[in-house]
């Protein structure tokens, strides 16, 4: 493929990709937070223990993150038709893009959540802090590092799962890679939104890290 | 009336494969203005105890009267009110980590709805209490333990609370900076009237600040009462193994005849031994002693070996007896 080509196809590709998965993460995140603290707060440990919502929470959880990405990207496909009016292209693969996702990002939140030490929310209850009180001001603020971790890990699997879901008519790098390098044998065009994605990969990685760490004060000076 | 009130408490833990009884009808009565010592051996259920005080445990059954309000009486909001007023200091402090002194000082505050302007102008009397004001803007893993500890107690003073549970307060630090704490609390007791509960594995702690002591054992309650009361007149066997713990050893090595004598406030300034040295002209050897100040007095025993005349034995333990000290015979355990 000539260069001037090349260009706007993988600027175009980028953006796309991009897109995907930013949308898709912060959906995740919409549907992910509030079910991990669910978690939190109703698992047999936790500070208002509701065993049978526990459970279903738990176990609707394990179901969708037991689904390969590529066997859900086809089974939501009524749904995703029934959103986002078709069945292909970028906008319609954040659809499967957030069912796989939300759950998989509520694990990490409810994980980062439940690294908080307990005797900091037994300090909380000892001095009178309500439920919500918890959550907001010991829960979460003490579990900001591991948080932006977790979303830096969850932004690089969805931005996986992004290019995945090139394979059944999703758009960005991952379309452009199957169509270009896998149909038409341009493997040049392949390798190149490979490099792309590392890339990419790389930079949530580096902000994400950076971030994090900038803004923990566990770490002496 | 007692500030506290504990009435026939039960706390039984019930897991799958056991039941714990982890407390057995304790009752306590803990007055204003005390420093309450709860002392036991690790697992006694001190640490259930205390946490029964404010309901973080709920009690099997029995009342914890707080103010004349029954605590199982309480809606959950009336409890976090309650709770305002009966703060907690820890073993590890429990400080938020993503926040620096001033602002784990505020966090009480805001828990009890004080406005920003206040709560900064209460959290500057607090730096001045517990003589933090340079380290203000640290966080807590650049302080030390016993400054850590000064953060947590500012932040319990904050809300002006009537009571101060304290959870093995000074267990993770050093003698040193015990004895600072210490101080501490026992100044805020004196300065501001604020009862305090000290729950500790300890014997030293209850020594140097507390008025009065219940030990617990195995989850009930062996003895309470004032601290010269118990520390010099032991009843229970698991008080006479904390308070006399070092003694018992001391004992197995003894070969002659020996008498222990029990020091119990009077005698404080007294020079005993040397008296019976010098006006008796009996000559004993002082196999063990563990004597302490307790409120100005002092209290403890020391077992004297004696010489192996009878006379003098009995001459010896007469003069003890005179100067009104207790006096018994050792069992020999060597053989």
């Amino acid at each position: 493929m000539p260069i001037e080509k090349m260009i706007p196809l993988m600027t175009a590709g980028v953006c796309d990709t991009l897109y995907m998965t930013l949308v898709s993460t912060l959906f995740a995140y919409l549907l992910g937070f509030p079910l991990a603290i669910l978690l939190v707060l109703t698992s047999p440990k936790g500070l208002k223990p509701i065993p049978v919502l526990y459970r279903i929470m738990d176990a609707i959880v394990n179901i969708f993150r037991s689904i390969p990405f590529l066997i859900l990207l086809i089974m939501v496909i009524p749904l995703t038709r029934l959103i986002a009016g078709k069945a292909y292209g970028s906008t319609a693969t954040i659809v499967p893009l957030v069912i796989a996702a939300a759950p998989y990002v509520a694990r990490m939140i409810e994980s980062s959540l439940l690294e908080v030490d307990p005797g900091v929310i037994e300090m909380a209850q000892s001095a009178g802090a309500s439920i919500p009180t918890i959550v907001f001001k010991v829960l979460i603020p003490e579990a900001k590092t591991s948080l932006i971790v977790g979303a830096t890990i969850s932004t690089g699997t969805i931005l996986g799962y992004s290019a995945m879901s090139g394979a059944v008519g999703g758009g960005g790098l991952g379309q452009i890679a199957i169509s270009y390098g896998y149909n038409r044998y341009q493997t040049s065009v392949m390798l190149v939104t490979v490099v792309l994605l590392v890339i990419l990969m790389q930079i949530f990685q580096i902000v994400g890290m950076t971030i994090a760490r900038k803004t923990d004060k566990r770490t002496r000076e | 009336m007692a500030l506290i009130e504990l009435n026939h408490l039960t706390k039984t833990f019930v897991t799958k494969s056991q039941t714990v009884d982890a407390l057995k009808d304790i009752s306590l009565s803990i007055d204003k203005g005390d420093i309450y010592g709860i002392i036991g051996m690790s697992g006694a259920g001190k640490s259930t105890l205390v946490r029964c005080i404010n309901y973080l445990e709920r009690p099997t059954s029995g009342d914890v009267i707080i103010d004349g309000k029954n605590l199982s009486k309480l809606s959950d909001s009336e409890l976090r009110q309650l709770r305002q007023q009966v703060s907690m200091i820890f073993q590890h402090f429990n400080l938020l980590q993503q926040r620096d002194v001033r602002g784990n000082i505020a966090f009480a505050m805001e828990i009890a709805g004080m406005k920003k302007p206040d709560i900064d102008k209460r959290i500057d009397e607090l730096l001045d209490i517990v003589s933090l004001r340079e380290r203000q803007h640290n966080y807590p893993s650049q302080l030390s333990g016993g400054q850590q500890q000064r953060v947590a107690i500012a932040r319990a003073l904050a809300t002006n609370p009537k009571i101060i549970l304290c959870d093995e307060a000074t267990s993770a630090l050093d003698p040193q900076t015990t004895q600072q704490i210490l101080a501490l609390l026992k100044d805020i007791n004196q300065r501001m009237g604020i009862t305090i509960v000290i729950i500790t594995h300890e014997m030293s702690v209850v020594e140097s600040i507390c008025s009065h002591v219940a030990i617990i054992d195995e989850g009930v309650l062996a003895e309470s009462g004032p601290v010269e009361t118990i520390f010099s007149q032991p009843k229970t066997a698991a008080a006479k193994r904390l308070i006399f713990r070092n003694v018992q050893k001391a004992e197995k090595l003894i070969g002659d005849r020996m008498i222990r004598i029990v020091f119990d406030g009077q005698q404080a300034d007294e020079p005993v031994i040397a008296q019976l040295i010098n006006q008796c002209h009996i000559m004993v050897n002082i196999q063990f002693a563990d004597t302490r100040n307790v409120g100005g007095k002092a209290f403890g025993q020391m077992v004297l070996q004696l010489p192996d005349d009878h006379l003098q034995q009995d001459k010896a333990i007469y003069f003890l007896k005179e100067k009104g000290l207790k006096v018994e015979e050792v069992k020999n355990h060597a053989h």
